[in-house]
């Protein structure tokens, strides 16, 4: 018994020795701050801040221009001026003045905007930096309206919703297609998502390039592709226990579907968010060609569905189309109303991240279950016209 | 939503787009905006925004006097050959609030930006004492007729030196004063000039005496003014009208001190005025529009037709849009 309690008091004694860093660290932390800037002062005077506001939001309302921005730097950050257009304007401030690190504030700009025309948006500083911020095109955007949240749920509805349906349609086909036909269409899935996954990655760092280091380094895309990489992970972990093992037909179709959607959410994000700022047309052409690329999407989860001996029941399918295809009107609303671009970030890094977990999953099962494996002419054409495809309706959409 | 680009990059479209709030600014666009500004800025409750940039409405630093050291010059005194005329300037880096909030490094001539009217009679020995308590080496370059050794190219005043300038005032005209320290545009565009009469010998008729020099401040760095003023402040005559007599002969020196844009101009609404260009010669041309390349200046003569408020400012749209804009508030 002493013996034992001895250990005890051992093991609780190395626990408190845990924590002996963290206080030292803080007492270092502590330190350097009450120093003030003396520390910094051997080595040079520092380079001032680059006073750069950090424009989140844009908004254009009858007579009225909203714009919301952040300060990114350490140091506070004044709105002094405001121009648009190269012109000084008069502007009222909702929030304030001087903004704290990260803290924001809504600029309000009585202005006679003119519809459709490129316009800019100057922020300067105290210090006389301006930022300026560039809207291809002024449009009034949609306010929370019954109109709009219904308009917004319609473009999700057609872009996401719609075509996965008919692409499950070509589920009674690839059921009696041979094995060997099905492990093309299996990669096909496979090459439809790595294209989309690269699509999104790209998105995500082309958006996090333009947001201040503040808000977004690239770990922020990392975070975004690793929470979903995970999280889709640890569902196919689910899937496959709750079936026989191996995830295959309907289950790795339910997984192929929340990859999809996680997709199309940020697909609906972007489309929402051009389409409020005036960045993007929508006109019918644009979504015909959003609709001819999501089908294959349809496709993608109609595949492993296939291979399972009986048919899916149509309210189980219909639930693979609404997992797939709904986040698109969620998106659609969060990108129109709400959505900024660090939220977008994080959005298209889940995107990406999820598209890739499904392929690495899709790959599995094709390496499983094709005698060839990934050898086989089926699978690497599969592959390589799913890119094609997507590449070749992505030319559509724009 | 966040791509920081720098003006450059628009100043290739500005003169496209600088344009739409222009005619609203302008009063004489939409006259019924007009009046309902004017009764707004009477009652003291006016809309923001749209036609707005009128007395308190414009957004300009500082009280109605502020500028009247720049504004009215010195008076001219009679024609008398040797009378030493002194001076001193005094170099000064300081912060200069040229727009509300908006604050400019500059580097100034006893504080201000311009420096101080230097105002002498023909024939007059002008002796200027300067002294450089700014932080980096500058001189005094003055426009006229002198010795090549007090021409403020040589003679280079580190910082807390001094140098007196002497040399006879000559010709009669309006002049200029800058510094002509390398590198050039650095100094000038921070703030080093002035405006330089030389008064005749023959004096000018009594007139309501004004300067006003042109200028313009890049506060980003990036090579084009952000803020473009007379006297220093943006707005600072839209906020603050100046007040003449109708029917009374406004003497105006006009100079130009604008960096990085080749030329700025004078435009007078509602009336016409005579040009003498640098304020030598009998050549008065008569207009309401009058252009001057970076180191121009010259002296107009306006006598107003009629009571009433009536604009000045660059007839180049952007100039005007982002703060050289003003009024003359003609009464009788």
């Amino acid at each position: 018994m002493e013996g034992r309690s001895a250990a005890g008091r051992l093991f609780t004694g190395w626990r408190l020795w845990a924590l002996v860093p963290v206080v030292l660290l803080a007492l270092a932390v502590g330190g350097f701050v009450a120093s003030g800037s003396s520390l910094v002062g051997l080595i040079g005077t520092n380079p001032p801040q680059p006073d750069a506001f950090d424009v989140r939001r844009v908004e254009f309302e009858p007579g009225e221009i909203k714009v919301r921005v952040t300060n990114p730097q350490q140091d506070d950050l004044t709105i002094a001026s405001l121009t648009v257009d190269d012109a000084i304007v008069p502007f009222e401030l909702d929030g304030p003045q001087t903004l704290g690190r990260l803290r924001s504030s809504t600029i309000v700009i009585p202005y006679d905007w003119v519809e459709d025309d490129p316009i800019a948006i100057g922020v300067t500083s105290s210090t006389g930096i301006e930022t300026v911020e560039e809207i291809a095109a002024a449009v009034e955007t949609p306010g929370f309206t019954g109109g709009s949240v219904l308009g917004y749920a319609i473009i999700g509805f057609l872009v996401g919703v719609l075509p996965v349906a008919l692409g499950l349609l070509w589920l009674p086909s690839l059921r009696r297609a041979d094995q060997r036909w099905l492990t093309g269409f299996m990669a096909l899935t496979a090459g439809l998502l790595s294209f989309l996954g690269v699509e999104a990655l790209f998105e995500a760092f082309s958006l996090q390039a333009a947001v201040p280091g503040a808000f977004g380094g690239p770990g922020l895309v990392l975070l975004g592709v690793a929470l979903s990489y995970l999280t889709m992970t640890f569902l196919s972990a689910r899937f496959s226990r709750a079936g026989n093992g191996a995830l295959g037909g309907v289950a790795l179709a339910t997984l192929v579907a929340v990859g999809i959607g996680v997709h199309n959410f940020g697909e609906g994000l972007a489309i929402g968010t051009s389409f409020a700022f005036g960045q993007l047309t929508l006109g019918s052409f644009l979504i015909v060609g959003f609709m001819i690329h999501n089908v294959t999407e349809g496709l993608g989860i109609a595949a492993p569905a296939a291979e399972d001996g009986v048919s899916p029941s149509v309210w189980r399918l219909g639930a693979l189309t609404a997992i797939a295809g709904v986040p698109a009107i969620f998106g659609a609303w969060t990108g129109g109303f709400v959505a900024n671009d660090v939220l977008g970030i994080l959005f298209f890094g889940a995107a990406a991240g999820a598209a890739f977990e499904v392929v690495a999953e899709v790959v599995r099962y094709v390496m499983r279950r094709d005698p060839d494996g990934l050898r086989s002419g089926f699978a690497v054409g599969g592959f390589l016209a799913g890119i094609a495809i997507m590449y070749a309706t992505g030319l559509i959409a724009g | 939503m966040a791509k920081f680009t720098r003006r450059r990059l628009l100043a290739g479209a500005a003169p496209l787009v600088a344009a739409p709030v222009l005619g609203k600014l302008a009063f004489d666009g939409d006259a019924e905006a007009a009046q309902r500004t004017l009764q707004g800025h009477e009652h003291g409750h006016a809309a923001m925004g749209h036609a707005a940039m009128i007395g308190g409405q414009a957004p300009a630093v500082g009280g109605p006097n502020d500028l009247d050291e720049l504004l009215y010059p010195p008076a001219a005194l009679p024609h008398q050959p040797g009378r030493v005329r002194e001076y001193t300037l005094r170099a000064i880096d300081k912060e200069i609030e040229i727009a509300p909030g908006v604050f400019f490094p500059a580097w100034t001539y006893n504080g201000t930006i311009p420096g101080p009217v230097i105002r002498a009679t023909e024939d007059d020995i002008l002796r200027v004492r300067f002294v450089n308590a700014g932080s980096h080496p500058h001189s005094i370059h003055f426009h006229g007729i002198h010795p090549s050794n007090m021409d403020g190219v040589f003679e280079v005043v580190r910082s807390g030196e001094e140098f007196v300038y002497e040399f006879p005032a000559r010709p009669a005209g309006l002049h200029l004063y800058h510094c002509h320290t390398t590198p050039l545009k650095k100094h000038i565009h921070k703030g080093l000039y002035g405006a330089f009469i030389v008064d005749p010998k023959e004096p000018r008729p009594p007139a309501r005496e004004l300067v006003m020099v042109m200028n313009g401040y890049d506060t980003d760095g990036d090579g084009g003014n952000n803020f473009y003023t007379v006297n220093g402040r943006s707005f600072y005559y839209a906020k603050y009208p100046i007040t003449v007599r109708r029917s009374e002969k406004v003497r105006l020196y006009l100079a130009n001190l604008t960096e990085f844009d080749l030329i700025n101009s004078f435009h007078l609404h509602g009336d016409f005025f005579r040009y003498q260009p640098t304020g030598t010669g009998d050549n008065w041309e008569y207009t309401d529009t009058v252009m001057q390349c970076q180191g121009q200046r010259g002296v107009l003569e306006i006598e107003f037709a009629n009571t009433g408020r009536f604009m000045f400012h660059a007839h180049q749209s952007e100039f005007t849009d982002l703060g050289w804009m003003g009024f003359f508030n003609v009464v009788d």
